[in-house]
């Protein structure tokens, strides 16, 4: 479904990603891992074209994003669910979901389908439709920030660390609910800090270091690997030369 | 108080025209974070146009006035593919599109000092010459329409960012550039369209006040930093800002003139004076964007 060929970017003369090659397969979830710096977030800056990407190719369902702006990639079915959310604070709820929903096609019918199925997975935000989204619980808000992703109907979701600063019930729910989409067939790619939670939900997880794939197994091996956090640190700071091939 | 009130209804309407003008500066700074001070410059086109089209060609006023907005509107359009979205798209500093339009500004200047004689340039009112009394408060026909048509305007604006979904795409484009884009929304289109808007309250302004003033080639800067004093007296944040701050201004000038024992050459400072001292008791502005 998603595939990621030789995917260089940077911000200004600064490389950030060195050449990452991955996939994700229709219905999969897939854990980016990795230590601060390492360039999650920015891959998945630049798989929703938001920062420059200067080579490589993102094929999704056989067509190049890379090539196109952010706004044409949602029309595609890839949604961002951005790390600390972003959710428009002064507006309601209602109103920060109708913006994910600028690129829906289908008319007024498809996007009362959009508003029931988001509804229906985080009722608390039918509850609190009205109220400004500044006012939520950090929870709510993240739930929010999914929901409105969830409104241009994607194929592929997105999500940055969603678990961040969460209370553990608010983990829960919303991993539960998360658990749900994939049931529904939706793909996730997720960037996670925390081991346990990325091993114990996705299939298949990528270590990314220094803007490249170092290690790429299913989660259940990985888990076996009782020196993970070893390694993450082994890797981290090896010396440059063993790592500057390219 | 008679005295007063006798200025009231021009005190007004110079402050409808400032608050067009910060209304300019508003619809582009909101979205882009880009300060544009051609805005006076557009002003100052779209006089001339009003100039050609309604004293020279004799159209009629609401055709004329029509054919400068829409001429006004593609200028800004085309200001921002010239010199905002080539830098824009470059990931330039938010300064270089600053400096580019600042270049533009002498462009524009130059354009029509180049096209036309030196001198003050008459633009018809757009009902004649004529004083309207309500009681106590008279103005000429001149001061009301520039009233009614601000206010029709701002108006509008309200509306556009508070009811309706581009308007909603505007605001989320001002607080999260990125947020925004991940929703879809076209960060060009926004920026080509805030610029397009920008032109249009700049130019009406332009056409609006240039009765009073005549078109010149130097009119320009004036009314840019009139415009600016009245965006930054009444905050970026919201429209209802641009209009309140335009209005302080322009009361503050003309009681300035008239009662102040200055020579009323020093007038011109007032503006100045009020930019210094909001920025630096209360740069955000007196109206609070919603937080």
């Amino acid at each position: 479904m998603l595939q990621l060929e030789n995917l260089t970017a940077s911000y200004g003369a600064a490389p950030v990603l060195q050449g990452v090659s991955l996939h994700v397969d229709e219905g999969e979830t897939v854990a980016l891992l990795g230590p601060n710096g390492a360039g999650k977030s920015t891959l998945l800056a630049a798989l929703t074209g938001t920062i420059a990407r200067r080579g490589g190719k993102i094929l999704f369902e056989n067509k190049n994003l890379a090539e196109m702006p952010s706004h044409e990639i949602v029309q595609h079915g890839v949604a961002l669910v951005p790390e600390g959310r972003l959710v428009f604070a002064p507006f309601s709820v209602a109103d920060n979901l109708r913006l994910g929903a600028v690129r829906l096609k289908g008319g007024a019918r498809a996007l009362r389908e959009r508003y029931d199925h988001v509804f229906t997975l985080f009722p608390r935000l039918a509850e609190r439709r009205a109220q400004a989204a500044g006012t939520l619980s950090g929870g709510e808000q993240q739930m929010l920030a999914i929901g409105r992703a969830l409104m241009s109907a994607p194929r592929l979701l997105l999500l940055d660390e969603p678990f961040l600063g969460l209370a553990p019930l608010i983990v829960i729910e919303i991993r539960n609910s998360l658990r749900k989409l994939r049931a529904a067939g939706l793909s996730l790619l997720m960037v996670e800090q925390k081991l346990d939670i990325a091993l114990d939900f996705a299939q298949r997880a990528y270590v990314l270091i220094k803007g490249r794939v170092v290690l790429a197994d299913s989660t259940q091996n990985i888990a076996r690997r009782a020196d993970l956090s070893e390694l993450y640190f082994a890797l981290a700071t090896s010396s440059p030369s063993a790592e500057s091939t390219a | 108080m008679q005295d007063f009130l006798e200025l009231a209804v021009g005190a007004a309407a110079s402050g409808c025209v400032y608050g067009l003008l910060a209304l300019a500066y508003l619809l582009m700074i909101r979205p882009t974070g880009i300060i544009n001070f051609a805005v006076g410059e557009w002003a100052m086109v779209a006089a001339f146009g009003g100039f050609l089209l309604l004293s020279k060609l004799e159209w009629p006023y609401p055709l004329g006035m029509a054919a400068v907005l829409g001429f006004m509107l593609l200028v800004g359009w085309a200001t921002e593919r010239i010199a905002v979205r080539p830098l824009v798209a470059r990931g330039a500093p938010l300064i270089a599109p600053i400096l580019a339009l600042l270049g533009m500004l002498v462009i524009f200047r130059e354009i029509v000092s180049i096209s036309f004689p030196p001198d003050p340039h008459p633009v018809p009112y757009a009902f004649g010459i004529g004083r309207l009394d309500f009681g106590l408060l008279g103005g000429s026909y001149q001061s009301f329409f520039i009233i009614g048509v601000t206010l029709l305007v701002f108006a509008a604006t309200w509306l556009f960012f508070e009811r309706t979904l581009a308007g909603r795409m505007f605001e989320a484009v001002a607080l999260h550039r990125r947020a925004a884009a991940l929703m879809g929304i076209n960060l060009f289109r926004v920026t080509a369209l805030s610029f397009a808007g920008g032109a249009g309250a700049a130019g009406l302004a332009g056409l609006l006040v240039s009765p009073n003033i005549s078109a010149h080639y130097q009119m320009g800067v004036p009314l840019a930093i009139q415009g600016f004093t009245a965006l930054v007296i009444g905050g970026v944040g919201r429209v209802e800002g641009a209009l309140l701050g335009g209005l302080l201004l322009a009361f503050a000038e003309q009681l300035t003139v008239r009662y102040a024992p200055i020579p009323s050459g020093f007038a011109q400072g007032v503006p100045l004076l009020f930019l210094m001292v909001f920025l630096l008791v209360r740069p955000t502005g007196l109206l609070k964007a919603r937080a």
